[in-house]
């Protein structure tokens, strides 16, 4: 098993999923900071649900959803798009398993933005688009960020949702978790700590990068 | 000329005001607590009135009978709150062109000139003094062409030598630019130094109405 | 965010995710402690021309749960009865594929600087073995065969105080390796592969609870035949081979359950 290729596809898929979840993320956080609207606190608990549920539950629901039978897979079959056992079911598993932390954190940072800048900008003209594109996403930026960078970091360990609806599929769906747990289950502690070792490295790499982008801005 | 007619709940607060000025200046005056900020905040489009209307020079921007409640973007009015509220994350510059249209503004370099901040153009909002801070939120809201002027307490935060130094710019801006100006405070000599009009306010109603 | 997406689409179309080969391969969830059997095993069947296979290595009651929730699947090989009897009630196994295919015997493990030969398993009573590991016996299926085979023996009451249950039958091997368990119960196919225990006791064949590996075509395979001829391959000389060297053994085809005949079955 090649270590760095199982490292560089868990780096992209986690990448691929921040990047998948960073829009819609951000655009919930910053509803459920800013707006009251019906169906408020159900987007809220939806939303905060793959936090407290059992990881591989959230895997199954995925599954039975996305599966050749289950209502949204009958419909991608239709297209010719299979999700589940691909690469775009780790991304998938990753990027909603990520999401409540990018939620939280961007939310805080939007509560955190003073409504004043944003009324007053109101006033100047800006509609609500541009407002949010040039005063409250800049000044909940780092909080967005720090957002992103946790949903990352939890998509780059995720494992129980991965492991159900992307399968450990040598070379196609295994991530560095999923390795993990398969060479410690078939005794190949090498191997298992070579992993360890890089996925110890990337993490520290990912937090030292978000701590220089927010440090950089700050200064 | 404004006609403003409205009611407005908020919480246990309940205004119920009525006026309608003809003035370049026209003061809300009252003890704090008496439904000036709340007024302001209703004619910028930033409260909603439960009932009622408002009318700036023939414009419609609400009314519950015909129920129209124009966007505060689409209101053109130029709003300076109490703390000012200059973006902290963009220069002076881009601050004050961040309401402005080709078109509709006044010129950069005028409005600059006549606020006396054009030395500060490119300095960050956080290194301004209080002083410096009133001006270029002035100049912002003058930057968006506005059709009124809504100043929150321009006075209230800087201390009296500052405000002796303020209060000739205002001036400049009611006499230069003809621009009426609705004007939120609690102080009655700085009242009459600029309104012609002032309503008093008590208790979310108005008490009077006076030429000065 | 978007050099990372470019990223992303360019590692796609190029060689960090593998191109499917073609013919499409087949789809054969298996046991995780048969990742490096059946890796093998298939990589025999590949350079034979025979097809391509890729493996979804998992724990039984995962990979069971992913076929009755409609997962794409072709083959499934389950460590335990209980995770295919699951995927039968569901209706999901082609009529006549399910075989047994594999069995195995349970070992108990004592670390490498401390080691034993048990005269009989009683042995395993001795104070000096004061944490004995096994897998769970509410969860992991070595742990259910674990406790079954103890209680048969008697001497479930004598050691249960004295019993550490691990998550899986690895991590029960693992506790030994480390020192931290003085004794595990495991499969004697993992006993074979640790570096820092030895086997104290083999349990006979007779005398331990009936391990057994299904195996059988999934239902809902769109490869039928791809998978029956792989099954079939998994009964034959070179796979057996490979099964026994790892300590399985290999069980003969039960007439009329099995998938159709393939000469010279090696046993």
């Amino acid at each position: 098993m090649d270590v760095w290729r199982i490292a560089w596809f868990t780096v992209l898929c986690a990448a691929g999923a921040t990047a998948v979840m960073l829009p819609p993320g951000v655009l919930i956080a910053w509803l459920l900071a800013r707006r009251q609207f019906p169906g408020r606190a159900l987007i809220e608990t939806f939303v905060s649900l793959p936090l407290v549920m059992p990881p591989v539950a959230t895997g199954l629901i995925l599954l039975v959803l996305l599966s050749r039978r289950g209502a949204i897979g009958r419909v991608l079959e239709r297209f010719g798009i299979e999700i589940v056992f691909t690469w775009k079911a780790v991304v998938l598993a990753m990027a909603i398993m990520g999401l409540p932390l990018l939620v939280r954190t961007a939310r805080a940072g939007f509560e955190q933005v003073n409504a004043r800048y944003e009324r007053v900008a109101a006033t100047l003209g800006a509609r609500p688009l541009r407002i949010f594109l040039t005063i409250s996403l800049p000044l909940a930026w780092p909080s967005v960020l720090g957002g992103a960078v946790l949903a990352f970091a939890r998509a780059l360990g995720e494992f129980g949702a991965t492991i159900v609806v992307a399968g450990s599929i040598p070379g196609e769906t295994r991530t560095l978790a999923v390795a993990i747990y398969s060479f410690a289950e078939t005794g190949q502690d090498v191997q298992v700590f070579r992993l360890v070792l890089v996925s110890i490295a990337i993490a520290f790499a990912a937090l030292w990068t978000a701590n220089w982008l927010v440090e950089r801005r700050a200064a | 000329m404004i006609a403003l007619d409205i009611e407005l709940v908020q919480g246990a607060f309940r205004l119920e005001a009525a006026f309608q000025l003809d003035a370049r200046v026209a003061a809300l005056f009252g003890p704090s607590g008496s439904g000036k900020t709340t007024t302001l905040d209703a004619i910028a489009g930033l409260r909603t009135p439960a009932r009622g209307s408002i009318v700036i020079s023939g414009h419609v921007l609400f009314s519950s009978d015909a129920h129209i409640h124009v966007p505060a973007h689409q209101r053109h009015v130029g709003y300076v709150p109490q703390d000012v509220a200059l973006f902290p994350h963009m220069n002076v510059r881009r601050n004050l062109l961040y309401g402005s249209h080709p078109g509709m503004s006044p010129d950069l370099d005028r409005v600059v000139g006549m606020l006396e901040i054009d030395k500060l153009v490119d300095r960050r909002v956080t290194e301004l003094s209080g002083g410096e801070r009133q001006r270029v939120a002035l100049g912002r809201a003058l930057m968006s062409g506005p059709s009124v002027l809504l100043l929150d307490e321009p006075l209230a935060a800087v201390d009296v030598p500052l405000r002796r130094r303020i209060l000739p710019y205002l001036q400049r801006v009611r006499d230069d630019l003809k621009i009426p100006i609705v004007y939120v405070s609690h102080d009655r000599g700085e009242v009459e130094k600029l309104a012609d009009v002032v309503v008093t306010l008590e208790g979310g109603r108005v008490a009077r109405v006076e030429n000065v | 965010m978007r050099p990372a997406l470019l990223a992303l689409i360019a590692a796609l179309t190029s060689g960090a995710f593998q191109n499917v080969p073609s013919p499409k391969p087949i789809t054969v969830s298996a046991a995780v402690s048969l990742t490096d059997t059946l890796t093998a095993i298939a990589s025999e069947y590949a350079n034979g021309g025979r097809g391509t296979v890729r493996f979804n290595f998992a724990a039984s009651n995962v990979l069971a749960r992913q076929i009755v929730s409609g997962a794409p699947v072709d083959v499934f090989v389950s460590a335990d009865e209980a995770q295919m009897d699951l995927v039968a009630q569901a209706g999901l196994i082609s009529d006549g594929t399910r075989v047994n295919l594999l069995s195995n015997q349970l070992a108990i493990v004592v670390p490498n600087d401390r080691p034993r030969t048990f005269r009989s398993v009683r042995d395993l009573a001795d104070p000096a073995f004061k944490r004995i590991a096994i897998g769970d016996p509410a969860a992991v299926p070595a742990g259910v065969y674990a406790k079954q085979y103890l209680e048969k023996e008697g001497l479930w009451t004598a050691v249960a105080s004295r019993i550490v249950p691990t998550g899986s039958v690895r991590a029960a091997l693992a506790a030994v390796e480390a020192g931290a368990a003085d004794a595990a119960v495991v499969y004697r196919t993992d006993a074979r592969v640790a570096l820092r225990a030895t086997v104290a006791w083999v349990v006979p064949v007779a005398a331990g609870p009936r391990i057994v590996y299904p195996a059988a075509v999934v239902r809902t395979s769109p490869n039928v035949t791809e998978a029956r001829r792989f099954l079939d391959f998994l009964h034959g000389a070179s796979a057996v081979r490979v099964f026994e060297r790892a300590g399985f053994a290999v069980l003969p085809v039960r007439a009329g359950a099995g998938p159709p005949r393939v000469p010279s079955r090696g046993r």
